[in-house]
């Protein structure tokens, strides 16, 4: 499965790949920069819940498709039209081009479904040593979790201590949780979550760090809140050298 | 708003709703079931929209499905969300260029 998912993950545009089932149970994912394992279990559990409601409105379904201003999700029926089964979803920036992409779903669908027949799928087998491309000449970033990601990120930092440290996530309910910085609320978790992507943009998988640190500095004593989200933006702004790269970063996190 | 004319009219359009955030219902056209499918619709944009912002993917824009005989469209407006309910659903792509472009929005 995983060569299947690596598939839908090489599509330009494509930050992750995920299958989960009709509970919201991970069954395997593979993802870039900020979308480790514990980000896909979260947010698995909450796409199972807009199935469960679309198929309130109608109970055959084979597509969803939802458009957000900074990128795509695309939710793939993996069982019969009627049947609660196994979901890929696909989370996509705004470069994807989606007709190009419909068709490579669609194949990686079709493969994914066999694989369910055959009984070949196997449930739990997600871990973050797998999550993010299987480049054999990036070894050492792929058993941290990551690789070169984003179009235009630079050269990762080579020092595995510092990568190890990285497979950390805003989710509260992830199994890693939200271990060394506190959101005020959703909004502000959410926040911290653009900002990562965003950074990751520029700076590669190692965004997440870089976020947790500027937390601690810009909101020391009290959980992070979008009343600080203004001094943490230029805090990160800080991370880039690239002055264009910079103010593009700035101006995609003008709107908390 | 109102259910934008252009998307009332169409024949493939076979009933339509306005309804706010929280799904309560603000206007219906042919739906027998509005109250229902605005709670619905609503807290579809709700539940989808919560994890867009952990994926990072910003605000909700619109949503799409589709099944083998029939899709709907759900695009948000402000604070209300304006939902087309579609057969056939080969018909859902031109309904939702032409929802984009009577609520005003650039094609994702």
């Amino acid at each position: 499965m995983e060569d299947i998912l690596q598939g839908v993950l090489d599509l330009s545009g494509v930050s992750a790949a995920i299958v989960f089932d009709a509970a919201g149970k991970l069954v395997d994912c593979r993802g870039r920069a900020i979308y480790d394992r514990a980000l896909c279990e979260h947010v698995s559990g909450t796409l199972a819940k807009a199935v469960d409601t679309v198929r309130l409105q109608q109970e055959a379904w084979e597509s969803i498709s939802a458009y957000f201003a900074d990128g795509k999700l695309l939710l793939q029926n993996l069982g019969e039209p009627t049947a609660r089964g196994h979901v890929l979803a696909v989370v996509a920036d705004s470069s994807l081009n989606t007709s190009f992409a419909t068709v490579a779903i669609r194949v990686a669908t079709n493969k994914l479904r066999k694989a369910i027949a055959e009984g070949t799928l196997s449930q739990g087998t997600a871990d973050p040593q797998r999550t993010g491309p299987s480049n054999p000449g990036s070894s050492q970033l792929a058993a941290a979790g990551m690789a070169s990601s984003a179009a235009g990120s630079q050269p990762l930092p080579s020092d595995s201590k510092v990568l190890a440290n990285t497979g950390v996530s805003w989710s509260k309910s992830s199994s890693v949780g939200l271990s060394r910085v506190a959101a005020a609320n959703p909004a502000s978790s959410a926040f911290l979550a653009r900002c990562a992507k965003q950074l990751a943009r520029h700076v590669g998988p190692i965004a997440k760090v870089y976020v947790e640190e500027s937390v601690r500095r810009v909101s020391p004593e009290a959980p992070f809140s979008l009343s600080a989200a203004a001094p943490l933006v230029n805090d990160l702004a800080a991370q880039i050298e690239d002055p264009a790269d910079r103010a593009q970063f700035c101006k995609a996190l003008e709107k908390p | 708003m109102p259910i934008p004319p252009v998307i009332a009219k169409l024949p493939e359009v076979k009933s339509a709703l306005v309804s706010d955030r929280q799904g309560g219902i603000v206007e219906v056209v042919r739906e027998r079931e509005g109250e229902s499918a605005a709670a619905v619709v609503g807290f579809l944009s709700s539940t989808l929209g919560e994890a867009g912002e952990h994926l990072g993917l910003g605000a909700l824009r619109r949503i799409a499905y589709s099944g083998p005989a029939r899709g709907a469209v759900v695009a948000v407006a402000g604070a209300e969300l304006v939902a087309a309910f579609v057969e056939p659903p080969s018909s859902l792509p031109s309904v939702e260029r032409l929802l984009s472009g009577a609520l005003g929005q650039k094609e994702a």
